[in-house]
């Protein structure tokens, strides 16, 4: 059979090439995107993009995240870069085992605490904390953020580590507003229905 | 959202008798409890090979699916009817995306994946290995193949395994126009000049079987699945879904004034179930083994989008970052 894909008879692909096997993965970094569905609303987890950098991860990130929902906000930050602590279950409050640690051997930052309230839930940003070490930071989260509902597990990202999206440049999560096809809206139908109804009766 | 009658391993028993018994029954309770399982739980190996494979088809099933669909933009009617197919086919293309990222949690990577579509080694639904020859076909693939996956989908969102119910809740709110898109598309063919009707008549005739097909292989005929059913990897049988959507969509093809060609299917009264003629399960083994009549060029238009890519993902490459398994 000819083909009726346009791609395959304008590129002269052809059908039965033999597969070459990859020499190398060229998997790409993995970064962790999080979005504010409402204006100052606190960022949350959203899902992920593949990218060579950060840069490149928050384009993708908006491509990706932003299209069809509502968005204010959005921040990427390297996987590898977010320490997590272990996750609990029932009414077990992961800071339970948190240890004190009073100081840490790097100089003062800022880092950025992340809660799991609900497990199959999304983790949420709950605050920030100045340490000098993820163990410090998760140690003062503790102190600061630890109300009396269990935590399933805990996010710490260095601010430094994480790109924000811009305050000024909130007009690029505008909608345009001649994009009505993509509303459900835009396909009522049921006239129709029932004028063909109708006609089919009278014949 | 095309995925659909996914197809599972037969699972080994001894499989689960190497499973640590304290572990298991933790992880069951958890289950039980209507609590869902993130990446960094403990889940016996059985239930990540079968996740692993559940949500990669169905990723695989969006982008191979957008294929059939997507050749038509450019002959689509209208400007109106463009811009919408466009952008149906642009966010399925997404949905395998957000797909991935919920199967590399459970620890396989997105290029791993993407190597065996490519090689033929993993499955995506099996419907799209038909062509499209009408404009009716691909608005029948946008109305009642999008309908059957949704069927198939919302089940599944209710599982156990946290990154892919968030990923499925998401696409399904992204998709609330495509059912509508595709219905207002068949609507005005069905409702036209009489050489639309035909158009569409024929459309309906050629799709009916592999739309059958797309739901999986009938229960009496398909693999034990009732640790899969305990585990909430797999919600509802092939049969119920199949049922589901034809106690939904019949009656709206029907009041349409199309025909379906199936003599025998009619709702049993006193059963309150669809009695239809088995579709030709040989048929669906031989075209899902690689041998329908457009197999080979769906998984060839992948092949060289991946490799024709190559050099752009070369140039993007940062060797002083290590690619690591995403947190959820």
């Amino acid at each position: 059979m000819e083909s009726l894909d346009p791609r395959i008879a304008r590129l002269e692909i052809s059908d039965d090439a033999i597969l070459q096997p990859k020499e190398a993965l060229d998997q790409l970094v993995t970064y962790e995107v999080f979005v504010q569905k409402k204006d100052k609303a606190a960022f949350e987890h959203v899902g992920i993009v593949h990218a060579s950098d950060v840069e490149m991860a928050f384009i993708f990130a908006k491509e990706t995240f932003s299209r069809r929902f509502t968005c204010f906000g959005m921040c990427v930050v390297e996987t590898g870069k977010i320490r997590i602590t272990g996750y609990t279950d029932n009414d077990n409050n992961i800071y339970d085992q948190v240890a004190k640690v009073e100081h840490g051997d790097g100089p003062e930052e800022i880092y950025e605490i992340f809660h799991l309230k609900k497990r199959g839930k999304q983790h949420v940003h709950i605050g920030s904390v100045e340490a000098e070490s993820y163990d410090n930071a998760l140690y003062k989260a503790k102190v600061l953020y630890d109300d009396e509902k269990p935590k399933f597990n805990v996010w710490v990202i260095k601010n430094s580590d994480i790109l924000f999206s811009d305050e000024d440049d909130k007009a690029i999560w505008d909608t345009l507003s001649d994009k009505k096809y993509r509303d459900a809206t835009a396909y009522r139908a049921m006239d129709k229905i029932k004028k063909f109804k109708e006609e089919q009766l009278n014949q | 959202m095309y995925g659909g009658g996914n197809l599972f391993e037969t699972p080994k028993l001894d499989e689960l008798r190497n499973e640590d018994p304290i572990k298991l029954k933790e992880f069951e309770d958890r289950i039980e409890r209507g609590e869902k399982i993130e990446p960094n739980d403990w889940m016996p190996a059985l239930y990540r090979k079968q996740l692993i494979r559940m949500i990669e088809q169905h990723a695989h099933s969006e982008i191979i699916g957008a294929l059939p669909e997507g050749t038509w933009i450019t002959r689509a009617p209208g400007f109106k009817r463009k811009m919408s197919l466009m952008a149906k086919v642009q966010d399925e293309v997404g949905h395998a995306q957000l797909l991935y990222s919920a199967a590399e949690t459970l620890g396989k990577s997105r290029e791993q994946m993407i190597d065996d579509l490519i090689s033929g080694k993993s499955k995506y639904s099996n419907i799209f290995n038909y062509p499209t020859f009408t404009w009716a076909d691909c608005c029948f693939i946008s109305w009642l193949v999008d309908a059957g996956a949704i069927v198939n989908q919302t089940a599944n969102a209710r599982g156990s395994y946290g990154p892919y119910c968030r990923a499925l809740d998401r696409i399904c709110a992204e998709e609330s126009f495509h059912l509508k898109y595709g219905h207002h598309c068949v609507i005005h063919l069905a409702t036209g000049t009489p050489k639309q009707r035909k158009m569409m008549q024929e459309a309906i005739d050629r799709w009916w079987e592999p739309l059958m097909h797309f739901f999986g292989p009938p229960d009496k005929l398909s693999v034990h699945t009732e640790t899969l059913v305990k585990w909430k990897v797999k919600m509802a049988t092939n049969d119920e879904n199949r049922q589901q959507f034809l106690d939904m969509y019949v009656p709206k093809i029907w009041e349409l004034g199309l025909t379906i060609p199936d003599p025998n299917l009619k709702k049993n009264a006193e059963t309150g179930l669809w009695e239809y003629t088995e579709p030709d399960w040989a048929e669906f083994k031989r075209v899902i083994n690689g041998d329908g009549p457009c197999n080979k060029e769906r998984l060839a238009v992948r092949r060289v989008a991946e490799e024709r890519g190559e050099w752009v993902r070369q140039a993007m490459l940062a060797p002083q970052s290590k690619y690591v398994v995403p947190l959820a």
